[in-house]
């Protein structure tokens, strides 16, 4: 099977048709997306269509829309861009013990069946504690697991019953539950399922209840036990990343450098304090600031100490990316969700550069198989 | 075209109604129809049988210009914070064309499926508690802390705000004919919305609302003939098989609404409440199939009564609904309008 490759939605404001934004322009503005003067958070229709557009001239497989109090609602989102773009897919971000089961799979249920076969879940057990406190939720980390065990497993239970639903759990209650309306999609009878998260409770959850443990990416080396034990219980494992694709090395890595902040800067680290209850950001926190930030050649992680674990950064010409990711492939990782600065530009390079040469690779081994 | 006997709620709750699915091409028929015929808005109900709302709205809106959404939701099932964040994006990729219908709740086996056990009068304390929690997100500038007894949550933010033209909320249709339904309506609604009644009936309860400005919305099915007579044997036609109305009478006795009891005790007890209209259909039908019938001149007369006392909205169905609205809007809505131009505009 191919690789898959997906995208983040930009942030709104982010695309501006016919506008071109630097690198460091397009790094401070998602920076900057989390303050209230931001336009971020406001729906951004032609600029996303345009992003969508692009990616899915590029080869682009899916866009993850994330969740957040930052941001417009991404099941709502990904109805809109739906019906404004043809083959896209769309994996939305939800946080569970924000909204009932039995609601959300009625919500996911209408949205498949308003786009067919281009929707996919990212379940998310929660972010800060403040953040989550803010919506109602009260639960520490842990429990946050268990609940969203309980809540994909109801939610399984809609996707697969032929009747009435009826659960009784710690989190939730379900007394015989129905949806008339169901996941349309012609593959499948339920959504692909994506949890994320480093920790413990985040795997288990992964292995119960999902198709997808997806997770930030480190080196082939180091995810290889981790990749072979998630294959092993039939899930697959998706790769979180940005990415940095120039004609040389060289060049490649003058750009990453550039968008190490000034230590005087205010905005450095507030990513990584804000999400303090979470593994993935503690881990990121825990990398030193005068290390050397290289993983292997290609995956540096410069950037993690400001912005947290998702600003890992994979880096190179053309022919180095396209082996990094067929690396990733050879110990079993199917699946990869990018974003890049300026995004726009990232991604058509992307599709142009390098994943005709991964899909060169793979045809061609798949005839000497 | 289905018959109208095919969209009895009997038949559509059914596992195998298309209904469940979503239609695209045929509310965009609809809604692009009742966009040309000077409908403002469409009210998408709630139920575990249909689309959900927010979404069938977002997907018809994208695809349409003018009109609104009355976007109908139960409290209970999503958190307020989580809910305001919907709506807001929601009016960011309509241009503001969304309104809200609260409703705190159907029957209570319908509520329990959604993972919600509160009864009756406990759900509309927590629909005060919940619309207080999101008129507190779309008035702030800052963060929401709320510690009630329903809700609780501390220094809530939501960066995407309510984005329309001319507002920063959105109208907020509160419906129910209980005690407690109206006092909702009253602290948190813009508007009340109720079914039908006779103007007599329903004069000192307009009053109420709108002296404490809140404005009145009247839910009821219409039937316009050249005639009266003819439009009373429309409505004998449509009457379905005896049981589709031993089923649609359980759903409406086993109900805890106030509504469904009420409806279906004046279609027993009293039939038709005046001249024009009756709730002979609502056994058949539900409680929302509440009927004035006539001719085009009786009819708009009859909307004009209710403007007179004080209503100001009306949501309106018939059978087929596509054929009632075109003709409501070719034969009664002219002649409302002439009427109104008439009085100085008001």
């Amino acid at each position: 099977m191919n690789l898959r490759f997906h995208w983040m939605l930009p942030k709104g404001g982010e695309v501006i048709p016919g506008q071109r934004q630097t690198v460091q322009e397009a790094a401070r503005y998602r920076i900057q997306s989390t303050s209230s003067s931001s336009p971020a958070p406001r729906p951004d229709m032609p600029g996303w269509v345009h992003f969508v557009q692009h990616a899915e001239e590029a080869g682009i497989d899916s866009i993850l829309i994330s969740f957040s109090r930052y941001e417009p609602d991404p099941l709502v989102v990904s109805c809109a861009l739906g019906q404004m773009t043809r083959k896209m897919k769309f994996i939305a971000a939800y946080r569970s013990g924000l909204i009932q089961p039995t609601s959300f799979v009625q919500q996911v249920n209408t949205l498949s069946a308003l786009m067919p076969g281009r929707v996919a879940l990212n379940i998310v057990a929660g972010s800060s504690k403040a953040e989550q406190v803010g919506y109602g939720d009260l639960l520490p980390h842990d429990e946050r697991y268990e609940r969203a065990e309980e809540f994909l497993t109801i939610c399984r239970l809609f996707w697969e019953a032929n009747g009435d639903v009826n659960f009784q759990g710690k989190y939730y209650q379900v007394d015989q539950g129905k949806i008339q309306t169901p996941f349309v999609d012609n593959h499948a009878s339920m959504p692909e399922v994506y949890v994320s998260g480093h920790s413990e409770p985040a795997e288990r959850v992964a292995l119960s209840t999902a198709t997808c443990l997806l997770r930030v990416a480190d080196t082939p080396e180091k995810l290889r036990p981790l990749v072979a034990r998630i294959r092993e219980h039939g899930l697959e494992v998706c790769l979180r990343m940005e990415v940095i694709c120039r004609t040389t090395r060289e060049e490649a890595i003058s750009v990453a450098e550039s968008l190490i902040p000034d230590r005087n800067q205010p905005d450095a680290k507030r990513a990584v304090a804000s999400k303090d209850d979470s593994q993935m950001y503690r881990e990121g926190k825990t990398l030193p600031d005068n290390q050397n930030h290289w993983l292997n050649e290609s995956l540096w992680t410069g950037l993690v100490p400001y912005y947290g674990p998702v600003w890992t950064t994979l880096l190179g010409t053309p022919d180095e990316l396209a082996n990094a990711y067929l690396a990733y492939k050879a110990i079993g990782v199917t699946q990869f969700i990018m974003s890049g600065w300026p995004e726009l530009d990232e991604v058509v390079t992307f599709g142009r550069e390098v994943i005709p040469r991964v899909r060169a690779a793979e045809s061609g081994k798949q005839t000497t198989i | 075209m289905k018959t109208a006997q095919e969209t009895s709620r009997v038949l559509t709750t059914k596992s195998h109604s298309p209904a469940a699915l979503p239609d695209l091409p045929g509310w965009l028929k609809f809604a692009q129809a009742a966009e040309s015929m000077g409908i403002e808005s469409v009210l998408l109900s709630f139920s575990r049988y249909e689309p959900d709302t927010i979404l069938a709205a977002c997907a018809t809106g994208q695809l349409t210009t003018k009109l609104k959404f009355i976007v109908a939701y139960r409290m209970g099932l999503m958190q307020p914070a989580t809910f305001v964040q919907q709506i807001n994006t929601l009016s960011g990729v309509i241009g503001g064309r969304v309104a809200l219908n609260i409703v705190a709740g159907s029957s209570a086996a319908e509520q329990r499926g959604y993972g919600d056990f509160l009864e009756h009068d406990e759900r509309y304390a927590r629909a005060d508690e919940y619309l207080n929690v999101c008129h507190a997100f779309w008035k702030s500038n800052g963060e929401v802390s709320f510690s009630g007894k329903y809700c609780q949550l501390e220094n809530g933010r939501l960066l995407t705000p309510f984005i329309a033209p001319d507002r920063q909320a959105p109208e907020v249709y509160v419906s129910g004919h209980s005690e407690q339904a109206q006092q909702l309506a009253l602290k948190r609604g813009s508007c009340y919305l109720r079914l039908i009644d006779t103007p007599e009936k329903l004069r000192p309860v307009v009053q109420k609302f709108r002296q404490a400005g809140v404005e009145v919305c009247l839910r009821l099915c219409v039937i316009c003939r050249p005639t009266r007579a003819e439009a009373i044997s429309a409505a004998e036609a449509l009457l379905p098989d005896k049981e589709i109305e031993k089923q649609e009478r359980k759903i409406l006795s086993s109900s805890d609404s106030q509504t469904l009891k009420h409806a279906l005790s004046t279609a027993d007890n009293v039939g038709w409440l005046n001249e024009n209209l009756t709730a002979g259909l609502v056994p058949y039908y539900g409680s929302s199939a509440m009927t004035l019938l006539g001719s085009p001149d009786e009819l708009a007369r009859i909307f004009l009564e209710y403007k007179r006392i004080g209503v100001t909205q009306f949501i309106i169905a018939g059978w087929p609904k596509l054929d009632e609205m075109l003709i409501f809007g070719r034969e009664v809505l002219p002649c409302i309008r002439k009427a109104e131009a008439q009085q100085g505009g008001n």
